[in-house]
């Protein structure tokens, strides 16, 4: 489904190039979860950045389903962001300003005009009251991100992730911030969504702990993939992993 | 949509929006008080300087006023040559007589071989010619005035008071019907036929007056003078002999400016006072030159009524008497020094106007001037004043601007990671920039809308305001003396409302336009991660 070859990008840091990844090959199969792991600075989240066309690499090529993305226009790159990727960051990235589900509405926001989004606006609330009452916080709606606990902006992203039903969920480090009950019960809804809606998840993570949770583990070192091994099969039940993290 | 919603809520929820709000506030208040202020001063300055002066003036600075002559030759008809014979050795030349109409004075005499008609016209007679010429169908009104200097003198507590004033000889009905008369008269406030004529209380006060002064100089006593000349048509001397052996004449009228007769002064505690000087019935004598070798004439008067105009500069010098006797006393009886024109529409006719009595008063003695060209320094000092003002006022929402700038930069500077995430999420960087762009757009629009909602407030309340800053702080802001205004005039012009409210939100949006720019060349993953 998506796929990187031979990618390559490094960073300017003070007049100093300093590369990123070098030259890295990965397969993301469809319907699979799959966690990214490594050091920190190994490429994880650039691999990340440049998968949802965040960023755009030196060199190599981004496809999904054949289709090569990572030169395509400004604009078309936007709708796939838009539409095609979900985002979850560790840090959450709720926007301060709005309530839960404003956040939550803003890919809908975005990816519409006013006039669009004034005909549709019932449908997408009520999708957004769905996706919030899945992640457990439809008796948040309208309190502001300050107003949460770390837990429940995490999930509050995560929701605003699947607003657009996207085929790809791209999560960096969604436990990160987070204590090892919160962090279970996150990686517990990715993996609930993944299995149940079929979204294609990527999960950069050092966290090894719950990797185990994943259908696949990839190993990133100085900007390569280093190993590539199946996780934790689907079935597994999930409590016993994340109280072992604990 | 995204915009739209981030624009609102930024508003709602930034501290330094609301000091962006402010300062263009602050500005287009300012612009707009004092735009209302300098416009009401500019208008009623104006209206003030128009008002006395009529739309246009025909003038002559000849002492003795318009002689306009008409001269028409033709051919001697071979009966008048019979008639007139020429005397063999000399040029022939006889005088055939004198005809006098209300137009003019006609002298026919033969010149040679040709019989000559010399028209001398009456100011009648001028009208006339205004009115039935191409200019006349422009004309509303017209009447003559005589417009001359003069001394007036009074008595004011027994001591003799004299004032340089301006005298102006006027027909009452036909200057009103010129504009700018009755309407600023005071007992004969917008009167469609004021007169010179006294009323009873002020005959009353002529008569207790003359008891007065038979008590304090005896009965033998001459009275004050009533009317000096005897001859109405010869230039009196000045050494006549006052309301000897001449037939006691009719007691004549003077309107004086109100400053004349009211004097102002401050007492020791700086309170500004008003005293009446001169109440109708009064005597004033007014001395001016007349005749033909400018001998000083002079004529007593009694004050019954006052030109009130609110302009010190007029209401303290201009005299205003009837038109025919300042003729008798200046000895220029048919005479006019000037014609005062009220046009149909002043503004469209008046550059036609002026070449078509260019045509008729060909000569250079004879001026032709809008009340324009007459207050013209005057005028064009209050526009460069006005327009100066403008320019230092609107460097205030120029500093506002900057602020906004300055604000902006802070404010996407604290957005970075907002920015990112909105990338993220599929904005594109056009959307971003109009985000901010709209931001700049909704803080100028509701600074602005403040700010003239403000400006208007202040300018409605001006006097109030004007009234508690003098109270608090003992000073007069407003010095009324200086204007003769009631209260500070204040004119909104609501072109001049919308520009400042439209250009304080251009200047809100073009000030934003960089900081926007900078926000949507934002990296997404920069944004993101930038701390």
């Amino acid at each position: 489904m998506l796929e990187a070859a031979n990618l390559t990008k490094a960073y300017r840091r003070h007049a100093v190039q300093v590369p990123v990844l070098n030259g890295l090959d990965l397969e993301v199969r469809t319907g699979e979860f799959l966690s990214v792991v490594g050091a920190s600075g190994s490429g994880k989240s650039t691999l990340l950045h440049l998968l949802g066309t965040l960023d755009e690499p030196d060199s190599g090529t981004v496809k999904l389903d054949g289709r090569r993305i990572d030169n395509l226009p400004a604009r078309e790159r936007d709708a796939l962001r838009n539409r095609t990727f979900g985002y979850i960051f560790q840090f959450y990235h709720l926007l301060p300003e709005l309530n839960v589900v404003d956040n939550v509405l803003m890919p809908a926001y975005i990816g519409h005009s006013t006039l669009n989004w004034w005909k549709g606006r019932g449908q997408w609330r009520k999708r957004a009251h769905e996706l919030l009452d899945r992640v457990g916080l439809s008796h948040r709606l309208t309190h502001r991100p300050r107003e949460l606990s770390g837990g429940e902006m995490q999930r509050t992203a995560i929701a605003r992730a699947l607003l657009m039903n996207p085929r790809v969920l791209l999560a960096d480090e969604p436990t990160g911030n987070l204590d090892a009950a919160s962090g279970g019960e996150i990686v517990k809804l990715l993996r609930d969504i993944n299995r149940d809606e079929g979204v294609t998840i990527v999960m950069v993570t050092h966290n090894l702990e719950i990797v185990h949770a994943t259908d696949r583990v990839v190993r990133m070192v100085n900007g390569v993939v280093t190993d590539d091994t199946p996780g934790a099969p689907k079935q597994l039940p999930f409590q016993p992993l994340m109280l072992a993290a604990v | 949509m995204y915009k739209l919603l981030l624009c609102l809520r930024y508003l709602r929820t930034r501290y330094l929006a609301f000091i962006c709000i402010v300062s263009v506030m602050l500005g287009v208040a300012t612009l707009i008080v004092v735009n209302a202020v300098m416009s009401g001063f500019s208008t009623k300055l104006k209206d003030r300087l128009h008002g006395v002066l009529s739309d246009m003036v025909v003038d002559t600075d000849r002492t003795n006023g318009f002689e306009v002559v008409r001269e028409a030759r033709r051919p001697l008809t071979p009966e008048e040559a019979k008639q007139n014979p020429a005397v063999p050795g000399a040029r022939r030349a006889y005088s055939l007589g004198t005809r006098v109409t209300p137009h003019a004075r006609e002298d026919y005499y033969v010149d040679g071989d040709e019989h000559v008609t010399v028209r001398t016209l009456t100011p009648d007679g001028i009208i006339h010619e205004i009115t039935t010429g191409p200019a006349g169908q422009y004309v509303e009104a017209i009447t003559p005035t005589i417009d001359t200097f003069a001394v007036l003198q009074y008595r004011d507590r027994g001591a003799v008071v004299a004032k340089p004033v301006r005298l102006v000889g006027v027909e009452p009905i036909g200057r009103t019907n010129v504009g700018g008369f009755a309407e600023y008269l005071v007992r004969q406030k917008g009167a469609p036929n004021p007169s010179f004529e006294l009323t009873p209380e002020a005959l009353q006060r002529h008569e207790w007056n003359l008891m007065q002064h038979r008590h304090e100089h005896g009965a033998d006593a001459p009275p004050p003078p009533k009317l000096p000349v005897a001859d109405p048509l010869a230039p009196p001397a000045p050494d006549m002999k006052l309301d000897v052996g001449i037939e006691r004449p009719k007691l004549t009228g003077a309107i004086l400016g109100y400053g004349l007769a009211h004097v102002r002064y401050k007492d020791a505690n700086g309170q500004l006072l008003e005293e009446q000087v001169l109440r109708p019935g009064d005597n004033v004598v007014l001395t001016t030159a007349g005749g033909d070798d400018l001998k000083p004439v002079w004529g007593t008067f009694l004050v019954t009524d006052y030109l009130k105009t609110e302009m010190s500069e007029y209401d303290s010098s201009f005299v205003y008497v009837p038109l025919d006797q300042l003729q008798r006393i200046r000895g220029m009886a048919g005479r006019a020094t000037s014609f005062q024109l009220k046009l149909k529409n002043y503004d469209r006719d008046k550059e036609a106007v002026a070449k078509e009595l260019r045509k008729v008063f060909p000569t250079r003695e004879v001026m032709i001037r809008t009340w324009e060209d007459l207050q013209g320094p005057l005028l064009s000092a209050i526009d460069v004043e006005r327009s100066i003002l403008n320019i230092l006022l609107f460097m205030i929402v120029g500093v506002a601007g900057f602020s906004i700038l300055a604000i902006f930069t802070m404010i996407v500077s604290e957005k970075y990671r907002d920015i990112g995430i909105m990338k993220s999420l599929g904005a594109s960087s056009w959307g971003v920039m109009q985000i901010f762009v709209g931001y700049g757009l909704l803080l100028g629009t509701v600074g602005a809308g403040l700010g003239t909602a403000l400006g208007l407030w202040i300018t409605h309340n001006i006097n109030a305001i004007e009234a508690f800053i003098s109270r608090q702080t003992g000073t007069a802001v407003f010095p009324r003396d200086i204007y003769y205004f009631k209260e500070i005039p204040t004119n909104v012009d609501p072109l001049t409302v919308i520009l400042v409210t439209a250009g304080a939100v251009l200047i809100a949006v073009l000030f934003s336009l960089l900081p926007a720019w900078r926000a949507a060349r934002l990296h997404p993953v920069r944004a993101l991660r930038f701390e």
